[in-house]
């Protein structure tokens, strides 16, 4: 087997251009592959990340929908959620809500805007102004660059605005991109806690289940108890919220993408795969007086077949792994400019790998087959 | 070592040879001489299990190899004989180490160094540091020294070679006979086939060949 694939080595070192141009398709066919999947991987990993895939196997999580969009209060109260830690097989209940950000009305002398608003992050980048974790009570207010036009036509700092009725000081401006959602403004944690807190409604219960709970039929129950004794059924309804459906939505468009662009990478592959059948068919042409040699001296067709099989195969293999070479330049390239993290991961490069190799049997297999099945007589006549 | 009872080898119409009786004992030098497109190679062709297409029969060693399959057929040209061919047949693109080397990567003899045998066989035929050269930077002469040696270097009972001093001039003509007659002075049978009746003086006994009939003697041959 090493002999073998010494003597593979050598004879593609020998055609150093003609193979170099060979192995070209794979090298861009596996770069994609590559390519594809880091961005793929990347984008379900920021997604999921997003999504807040946290431990939901022991959780059945129960929404409340208010009937009408003026109406944006109501949701479970404390009553609820004691009706809910009755149901059998509840640990424990736990009301959150779904909006983190509260909603405001902020005025500029006569002007006067809707907003939303939140506790300020760790790290904020601003546009104008300096950015710190404010004192408990700081009348302080980070804003968007939105709101500031809004209020302001532009970016100024140290104006005095009212947030339904509490009067603030601009301490920065910050800039919103597409990508990143934020909320119109940020204010210190206490304050936010304080005045704005108990505005957003908990309209979501998250009912931690034993382990060998029936998730189904807790929820069933759940809903039930609450159209019955919740006490906002009349201005809202309740239903079970099911994150794992959203994932798995998500993750079949996913891959459906992926399959499209597997597709497109596969009819590149093929190409290349017959630029190797090619190369393969002049190889064993070329060197018909070296296998009219070798059987001479003790070859079988066998040895014969898995000569050219295995040249075949690592033509393809030595592509493969330039192209992943390649694929992880351009991956790094493509980061600079993508919105998430591409990643590769091994599984992509024992993917392409294995593609490689696929394509080195299934294309070198007829010419490898044609050498092995060559006469003996006429191969000893070749000069 | 070989017997071949009334071989027949036919191309469409054309007879390439016909009532073919020749036995060859262990450890003989046969020279089979004869001019161009009177059936040599295509003799010899059938002694090293190179084309199977023949009427008659064949016995090396005692055992008729017609209906093995080709892999087998394979090892038994790998593990019993040794060819040197016309016009040498080297590889290229290897250097003489590689080329000598050929018989060992597919041999079934148990052999614990490959490399020691090459060195061996190399220092046999004269060519102690000339292992890394291409055969393109080789003699004439020398080339045919590593056909030799790749020859033999698995040491097979029969070496069959296809007029072996063809591209020789007369002196290193000699010289590769040398290194034949010390061959079969060592217990390797030979057949080898020549037009060259000096080369032939070389052998134990000589037969000839015309229009794909064998003669055991020139004087039959010139009868016929």
């Amino acid at each position: 087997m090493t002999d073998k694939i010494l003597i593979a080595f050598k004879s593609i070192g020998k055609n150093k251009n003609r193979n170099f141009l060979t192995m070209l398709g794979i090298i861009i066919g596996i770069a994609s592959v590559i390519c594809i999947l880091a961005i793929g991987d990347g984008f379900a990993h920021t997604v999921t990340k997003g999504m807040g895939n946290h431990n939901t196997r022991n959780k059945v999580v129960i929404m409340y929908q208010p009937t009408t969009e003026d109406n944006t209060d109501g949701g479970f109260t404390n009553n609820d959620e004691a009706v809910l830690e009755k149901i059998p097989g509840v640990e424990h209940v736990k009301l959150t809500s779904s909006v983190v950000e509260a909603g405001a009305k902020a005025q500029y002398k006569t002007k006067n805007v809707t907003m939303s608003l939140n506790k300020q992050p760790k790290h904020l980048k601003l546009v104008k102004g300096n950015y710190f974790q404010m004192s408990g009570a700081s009348n302080g207010v980070y804003i968007s660059e939105d709101l500031a036009h809004k209020l302001f036509k532009k970016n100024v700092l140290n104006r005095l605005i009212s947030i339904d009725g509490t009067v603030f000081v601009v301490q920065g401006i910050y800039h919103i991109s597409d990508i990143n959602y934020r909320p119109d403004a940020y204010v210190s944690k206490t304050v936010f806690k304080q005045l704005f807190a108990n505005q957003i409604s908990k309209d979501e219960a998250r009912l931690s289940v034993g382990p060998k709970a029936n998730k189904k039929w807790i929820g069933k129950r759940a809903v039930k108890q609450m159209k019955k004794m919740g006490e906002q059924k009349n201005i809202g309804t309740y239903e079970v919220s099911n994150p794992d459906q959203v994932s798995k939505q998500f993750t079949k468009i996913l891959n459906d993408i992926t399959y499209f662009i597997a597709f497109i990478a596969g009819i590149s592959l093929l190409i290349a795969g017959i630029g190797v059948m090619n190369v393969m068919y002049i190889t064993v042409s070329e060197r018909r007086k070296e296998i009219g040699i070798r059987r001479a001296f003790g070859a079988t067709s066998n040895d014969i077949r898995n000569q050219f099989l295995i040249e075949s195969v690592v033509l393809c293999v030595i592509g493969g792994v330039i192209g992943i070479i390649f694929g992880y330049l351009l991956v790094a390239i493509i980061n600079a400019f993508l919105p998430f993290k591409a990643v590769i991961t091994a599984y992509a490069l024992i993917l392409s790998l294995s593609v490689s190799t696929a394509v080195g049997l299934i294309f070198g297999f007829i010419p490898s087959n044609k050498a092995a099945k060559s006469e003996l007589v006429g191969l000893l006549k070749e000069e | 070592m070989l017997k071949v009872t009334n071989i027949g080898k036919t191309y469409g119409k054309f007879t390439a040879l016909k009532n073919i009786n020749l036995e060859v004992a262990d450890g003989e030098f046969l020279a089979i001489m004869g001019p161009s497109g009177s059936g040599k190679s295509t003799l010899i062709n059938i002694l090293g299990l190179l084309d199977q297409s023949y009427t008659g029969e064949y016995l090396l060693k005692n055992k008729n190899y017609k209906t093995v399959s080709d892999n087998f057929l394979s090892r038994i040209r790998g593990d019993q004989l040794g060819f040197v061919f016309q016009n040498f047949k080297l590889l290229t693109t290897y250097n003489v180490y590689e080329n000598i080397e050929i018989p060992l990567i597919y041999s079934k003899k148990e052999q614990n160094n490959k490399r020691e045998l090459v060195e061996d066989v190399i220092e046999k035929v004269g060519l102690k540091g000339k292992e890394k050269n291409r055969p393109s930077e080789l003699s004439g002469g020398q080339q045919q020294r590593v056909a030799i040696a790749r020859a033999i270097v698995n040491h097979p009972n029969l070496v069959i070679a296809d007029e072996p001093t063809g591209a020789l001039d007369s002196k290193t003509s000699k010289e590769i006979m040398d290194i034949f007659t010390k061959l079969n002075q060592d217990g390797t049978t030979i057949i080898m086939v020549t037009h060259d009746s000096e080369v032939a003086e070389y052998a134990m006994r000589t037969v000839y060949i015309r229009d794909g009939r064998l003669y055991n003697d020139e004087k039959s041959v010139k009868k016929s």
